[in-house]
């Protein structure tokens, strides 16, 4: 069976409810980063916890490509997810055939199979109409 | 600080030309620009070039071909705004007093680059890059914004590059001299929705230059000095203090700045140049610059103000979108243009009377930070 990796480690887990993101929030200031920052970007804070998000999300942009991308072949759908604790994700997206892509609409994350590479397969978060 | 003009432009022909070599490409630029300036190579004192793909003592590669050597020479990157750094880089020479007169250049073979013919690839690193984040899907996710938020459709878009497409069939060094109707631009390749083919600017070779000096000595060579009034490269903030992607926060921080260091303001430019990588970011930076209010962009493409014989044309050239983008030497080239038409001598993409212009450049994309990571501005005057 195929090594499984993950896209980049720290920024997705899953439990028994499903899938999570992992961000990271200033002790000092409060700020919020996706992907986990090393120090704070905004106050330059050195001690920052991890948060998870929330699992769902309302879309604020999209688009569906119909040019490979570097791991994607079209049509592949991508976009930014508004979190509801204040932090943008920008995500590949899940097509389904009955909920088109609309702006404000709810989103969940998930995680599974996003590609295959030197024979592991990557794994990482995307985003679906609820 | 020395005030610095530009006496000398010069660019190559642009286009699909995979069988010139950049220091051939180069040095037709550079040819061009000491015959536009009337100066001998001997009179350079100092030479900034600029190229993004296998950078390797690009300066002194080209200008060997006109007889300059034995002066210091700089090789800068900056991505797309390579072109303005160069050019700022002499700026800041001539105005420190370092030098009196010096030669900026950029010059890009796109064709015969790593990524002739494809999409830039991410860095390693770049997260966002590896699950999707194109330039053509950043741009097109901006637009379904600018669509949602401002009422702009698809059309407008289109219409964008309809004007360029036009602009361009009056400018003989352009890449791509043929008009094309909304409907056309509407039903070629989808790239990313609603982002079409010809929205998006092509692969290009080419290379630009420019000659400056202070302006004390400018007289010796030339009755139309044009005046360097603001020179500003800024690079911008992480992306999580971008709460709208249809503002750039880079582009709020350097207009701001140039405007202030050429003492006027947005309603003094006769003229623009900007980059147009996507039909639908030239609405973006018509804002950006402060052409017109926020959300205002969609009407102000409608009204054909930014059209060759509006009230401020954009991209008379033809811009990246139909002139052609040779990454680093489009930071130069529009400078080019803006000089041309302070001169009058632009001929029928002249804007009429024109006394100010304004050259923008802006490119880069790095992991975690606001796309479109650096800009640079210049304010010409006559």
């Amino acid at each position: 069976m195929a090594e499984v990796v993950p896209v980049r480690e720290g920024t997705f887990a899953e439990d028994a409810k499903g899938a999570k993101l992992l961000g990271s929030k200033c002790r000092s200031c409060g700020q919020l980063f996706f992907p986990q920052a090393k120090f704070c970007f905004n106050c330059f804070g050195k001690s920052m916890d991890e948060v998870v998000l929330s699992r769902r999300g309302k879309l604020y942009s999209y688009t569906i490509g119909h040019m490979p991308s570097t791991h994607f072949q079209p049509p592949y759908a991508v976009g930014f997810i508004d979190m509801p604790e204040g932090i943008r994700v920008f995500a590949p997206l899940k097509m389904t055939e009955d909920k088109p892509f609309k702006v404000g609409m709810d989103m969940e994350v998930v995680i599974e199979e996003l590609w295959q590479e030197n024979d592991k397969k990557v794994i990482g978060y995307k985003f679906r109409p609820v | 600080m020395r005030e610095v003009a530009v006496i000398g432009v010069g660019q190559s022909m642009f286009g699909k030309l995979p069988e010139k070599s950049v220091a051939e490409l180069g040095a037709e630029a550079v040819s061009a620009a000491l015959t536009d300036a009337g100066i001998s190579p001997r009179d350079i004192q100092v030479a900034y070039a600029s190229r993004l793909y296998n950078v390797w003592c690009t300066a002194q590669d080209i200008l060997k071909e006109v007889g300059i050597r034995n002066i210091e020479m700089v090789n800068v990157e900056n991505t797309c705004a390579g072109g303005s750094t160069a050019f700022r880089g002499i700026w800041k020479e001539i105005a420190d007093g370092h030098y009196d007169i010096g030669i900026a250049v950029g010059v890009e073979s796109m064709t015969t680059s790593p990524i002739a013919g494809k999409l830039i690839p991410p860095e390693k690193n770049d997260l966002d890059g590896h699950l999707g984040m194109t330039m053509p899907a950043m741009f097109a996710m901006v637009a379904r914004r600018q669509m949602e938020e401002q009422g702009a459709t698809p059309e407008d878009f289109a219409q964008i590059s309809v004007k360029n497409h036009r602009h361009a069939c009056l400018n003989p060094y352009a890449q791509y001299k043929k008009e094309f109707t909304v409907e056309e631009v509407l039903n070629s390749r989808m790239i990313c929705e609603p982002i079409t083919l010809l929205m998006c600017c092509p692969n290009t070779d080419g290379a630009a230059a420019a000659i400056l000096c202070s302006k004390d000595i400018a007289k010796k060579y030339t009755t139309k000095p044009i005046r360097v009034i603001a020179s500003t490269l800024l690079s911008g903030d992480y992306k999580e203090f971008q709460k709208d992607i249809t503002a750039s926060p880079l582009l709020g921080k350097i207009s701001n700045m140039a405007y202030e260091m050429a003492g006027c303001g947005p309603e003094d430019i006769d003229l623009v140049e900007m980059h147009d990588a996507f039909a639908n970011e030239e609405m973006l930076r018509y804002e950006d610059l402060g052409l017109c209010k926020r959300g205002e962009g969609v009407g102000l493409i409608r009204s054909g103000a930014t059209e060759i014989g509006g009230k401020i044309p954009v991209n008379p050239s033809g811009g990246l979108l139909s002139l052609g983008h040779p990454l680093s030497a489009s930071g130069i080239r529009t400078i080019c243009e803006i000089v041309l038409h302070l001169r009058n001598q632009a001929g029928a993409r002249q804007t009429p009377n024109a006394k100010v212009g304004l050259a923008h450049m802006h490119g880069g994309v790095v992991a975690r930070m606001e796309h479109g990571i650096v800009a640079g501005i210049h304010i010409l005057a006559r």
